[in-house]
């Protein structure tokens, strides 16, 4: 039974293409009320009085809470939307026409939007308690300081603030029957909700059950426990009701939290031949109103020198708050950041040096693997140069520069050739399986991986079929649900597979090993295993009858594992290939291949799906995406309207491969990680391509993303090109 | 008021408030594949097709759609595409996936080129594929 490495369908998407899968919203328990939320429309102002007297008295109206559960902390509100009361009502139209009758007096203050004036002496502070909005400044240092390049290069690099976007907006279901608080939550963390939730409203943890319904994306969005989940929660609680809330789009946008938004100011040593030998710089976050996002600017500090054998580097993480939405993971949480500094950095060396990007990445990344990097980080296994040629041969990176060439030459079309290379640190924490042999041999799995879109019941199905020898068909996973599955992490970090199916492996192994006991009774020798049926001395006994003596003993089939993952390292090339319109400035992807050396790929079809999708939002990143806010604190790109999602219009053609000589990770499945690498790898790629394209009649440098039509435009007819 | 609609091929006769929308009235008679991703009109999640054309079901009041025929993924005619999306992995956390499949139903009959399959579905947004599964399962 061969299923690891076989490009299979998803088991998901059976209900899902009926129509039958159940998000949050499509959850009505009966009797249930609609919460609202009385949000401010001030990014920043002290909250002077509530008055919900008309609230109260509207149609349908149930319930009001402004006091408790408390909103607005300290009397503040801190960035625009924040809520400060919320309503119940027994119908969503009378909710909306109920909260327009709220009045709520404010004292508005000024608001600080630009992380550079937080950090100001006498800068409006966000958070009084702290005394200066810089909420967290740490050094990371390390190597050898004695080697210094020849030549020194400063810059500066800015990656802009993008709102993550899943289609489903945030939600949340809780019912309190008496005895048992159920919640069910568009998350990704469903254990970290019940124990958030059960801490805030002082209950045993046993009270308290949290089910992750099909969840309609997230890319870290959801990885935090949101003040709504507790509201929710607290308000069914008291009244032992049920109670509902659905983001709209707005208030989506404007209280999950956005991504992205660092600078790097640096400054760094390179040899004449182009090896860069020494990095210093900061990293600037611009972690909005509460510090969420704890971690993200140290990861994109820890991993700055990528997959460079850099001699010294030392950066400082400052993350600063300002009055915009709270900043937290999306898709690569710092190493996006990370990839796009240094890949930018190598290839302004190049530029600066005359030498060419490829020669530049070939004398500088890691020969040796396993390697610490100058932070202490140990990249597990690989061999980065060999894969990065054999990468660029098989994409037909020079093949592709040339037509570009030629296009230009002949055609006058402006086409741009990119490419990125990235070194991602992916996985932590423990992941825990119970197994379960069923009285008919067919087997049940329960994890706390929480996939939402990724199709980790389909892989996990596969690797458990795999390791066992049955067919996969007999193979179900169980998932989402705290009352059923043990206490784990969720998904996050391109772990799940690794962490998650590591302690799957152990799992079979382990109910193998009980399984062969139970085998050697009923044969009365020690039996070999094969393909669900034990053998010895020319008897055999099917796994299925195995499993009903152990059940007729009173023995449960059932195994439960602990896996503690450490981090493993992804590497691989990305190329983007863009065409610009000269008239316009706007950029068309036309075709993005991808290289990776994730180790073991346990199903290259769901695999290549998060290539393709990731590699869209990194695209977008670098094209599209910026959350802007007026000076007043107004989040401007607050709708779908107002803030560009690509459309199938603006997607590049895709071509995935992943190495054929990979280098598996330690971990049982020998997986390293494949959900955020595109996003990590397009941006920088991107970039780079359209770099490329304007180098046809003008010498640009693009420093940021989104690089916009108007910077391009400007670039192309040398009216502002761009050098940094 | 009252209104009557066929839903995939089912006669419904129903009072509507004459303010709620297509998509909240569809969703409460329990077509919950129709999901709603917006309020500006803009992510085509809700689509569905009204007499045989894509629309989208939160730009249009209930009402509009008296004696209408509207058709959403539920529908039995939709399997070979479903086949089909199931083999290219065309959807991954399927929000959008019901719109998709419904825009992918029209566009079979109508669309003759690659670019217009792209056109047409450059009205539903997907956050999680890279559309080209999609295409290609179309
Ligand atoms: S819900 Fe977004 S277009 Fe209808
Ligand atoms: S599959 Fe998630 S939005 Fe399309």
């Amino acid at each position: 039974m061969k299923y690891v490495g076989k490009p299979t369908p998803r088991v998901e998407d059976d209900v899902i293409l009926r129509g039958r899968a159940t998000y949050v919203d499509d959850i009505e328990p009966p009797g249930v009320l609609y919460a609202g939320f009385v949000r401010s429309p001030y990014p920043h102002a002290r909250v002077i009085k509530v008055d919900l007297t008309d609230v109260v008295v509207a149609k349908g109206v149930v319930a009001v809470f402004s006091s408790e559960p408390p909103f607005a902390l300290g009397g503040k509100v801190r960035y625009q939307g924040e809520a400060v009361a919320m309503v119940l009502a027994r119908d969503r139209y009378l909710l909306q026409d109920a909260l327009e009758k709220a009045v709520v007096e404010y004292e508005p203050l000024p608001p600080v939007l630009d992380m550079y004036e937080a950090m100001k002496p006498g800068a409006p502070l966000v958070d009084e308690s702290l005394g200066t909005n810089v909420v967290y400044d740490k050094t990371y240092e390390g190597g050898d300081a004695a080697l210094r390049g020849a030549v020194v290069i400063e810059g500066r690099l800015s990656v802009r603030r993008v709102i993550p976007s899943a289609m489903e907006p945030r939600g949340v279901v809780a019912v309190y029957d008496g005895n048992m608080l159920t919640i069910w939550t568009s998350t990704q963390v469903p254990f970290d909700v019940k124990k958030e939730v059960a801490s805030a409203l002082n209950l045993p943890l046993s009270s308290v059950r949290v089910i992750q319904p099909y969840v309609g994306g997230a890319f870290g969005s959801k990885v935090l426990v949101y003040p709504e989940e507790i509201y929710v929660a607290a308000a069914a609680y008291r009244l032992t009701t049920a109670v509902k809330w659905t983001a709209t789009r707005s208030e989506d946008f404007k209280t999950t939290t956005h991504g992205r938004a660092m600078d790097l100011e640096y400054k760094v040593g390179v040899s004449k031949d182009g090896r860069v030998e020494t990095i210093e710089g900061v990293i600037y976050a611009d972690a909005g109103a509460y510090y969420w996002g704890e971690g993200l600017v140290d990861t994109a500090a820890r991993m700055l020198t990528g997959p460079y054998d850099v001699k010294y580097a030392r950066v400082r993480a400052v993350a600063v708050l300002t009055n915009k939405t709270p900043l937290g993971a999306y898709r690569g949480a710092g190493r996006p950041e990370a990839t796009f500094f240094i890949e930018r950095i190598m290839d302004r060396v190049a530029d600066e040096l005359g030498l060419d990007p490829v020669e530049v990445r070939k004398k500088n990344l890691i020969k040796q693997l396993p390697h610490t990097n100058p932070f202490g980080i140990t990249y597990d296994t690989g061999n980065y140069i060999a894969t990065f040629e054999k990468a660029l041969e098989k994409l037909g990176y020079f093949k592709l520069k040339k037509w570009a060439e030629e296009e230009w030459e002949k055609n006058k079309r402006m086409i741009g050739v990119g490419f990125s290379t990235y070194v991602e640190i992916t996985t932590f924490g423990h992941e825990t399986v119970i197994m379960r042999v069923e009285r008919d041999g067919s087997v049940t799995v329960y994890t706390a991986l929480a996939p939402h879109g990724q199709g980790l019941a389909t892989a996990l199905a596969q690797i458990v079929a795999e390791e066992l020898e049955i067919p996969m068909e007999r193979v179900r996973v169980v998932w989402g649900d705290t009352a059923h599955v043990p206490d784990g992490v969720g998904t996050m970090g391109s772990r799940s597979i690794t962490a998650g199916g590591s302690a799957a492996i152990l799992a079979v192994r382990q109910m193998k090993s009980k399984l062969a006991e139970a085998a050697a009774e009923v044969l009365k020798c020690q039996p070999e295993y094969k393909e669900g049926v034990f053998h010895c001395g020319g008897k055999s006994v099917e796994l299925r009858d195995v499993v009903k003596h152990m059940y007729k003993k009173r023995i449960q089939p059932i195994v439960e594992v602990t896996y503690r993952a450490e981090a493993t390292f992804p590497f691989g090339v990305h190329i983007a290939v863009v065409e610009i319109d000269p008239e316009t400035g706007f950029v068309k992807p036309l075709i993005y291949k991808s290289y990776d050396d994730v180790g073991v790929v346990v199903n290259p079809l769901l695999a290549a799906g998060q290539i393709h999708g990731g590699a869209l939002q990194g695209i977008s990143q670098a094209l599209y995406e910026e959350a802007i806010y007026d000076n007043a604190g107004n989040l401007i790109t607050q709708n779908l309207a107002l803030y560009p999602l690509p459309t199938a219009v603006e997607a590049p053609v895709f071509e995935v491969h992943f190495a054929e000589e990979f280098h598996p990770s330690k971990h049982p499945t020998g997986t390293k990680g494949v959900g955020e690498i595109a996003a990590i790898a397009a941006p920088p790629a991107v970039v780079n391509a359209v770099e490329d394209a304007v180098r046809k009649t003008s010498r640009a440098r693009f420093c940021k993303t989104p690089i916009t039509p108007e910077e391009i435009y400007n670039a192309i007819w040398k009216i502002a090109p761009p050098l940094c | 008021m009252k209104i009557s609609l066929k839903i995939n091929g089912v006669l419904h006769e129903v009072e509507v408030e004459p303010r709620k929308l297509l998509v909240h009235l569809l969703r409460d008679l329990g077509y919950k594949s129709v999901k709603v991703g917006c309020d500006t009109a803009t992510c085509g999640v809700c689509t569905v097709l009204l007499n045989g054309r894509p629309v989208k079901s939160c730009n249009l009041l209930a009402v509009q759609t008296d004696g209408a025929e509207i058709m959403t993924v539920e529908h039995n005619e939709m399997e070979s595409l479903r086949v089909s999306f199931k083999k290219h992995h065309a959807s991954q956390c399927g929000y959008c996936t019901s719109a998709m499949l419904t825009i992918a139903y029209y566009l079979k009959k109508t669309a003759k080129t690659r670019e217009e399959i792209v056109e047409g579905l450059s009205g539903v947004l997907c956050r999680c594929t890279g559309y080209q599964n999609i295409i290609e399962a179309i």
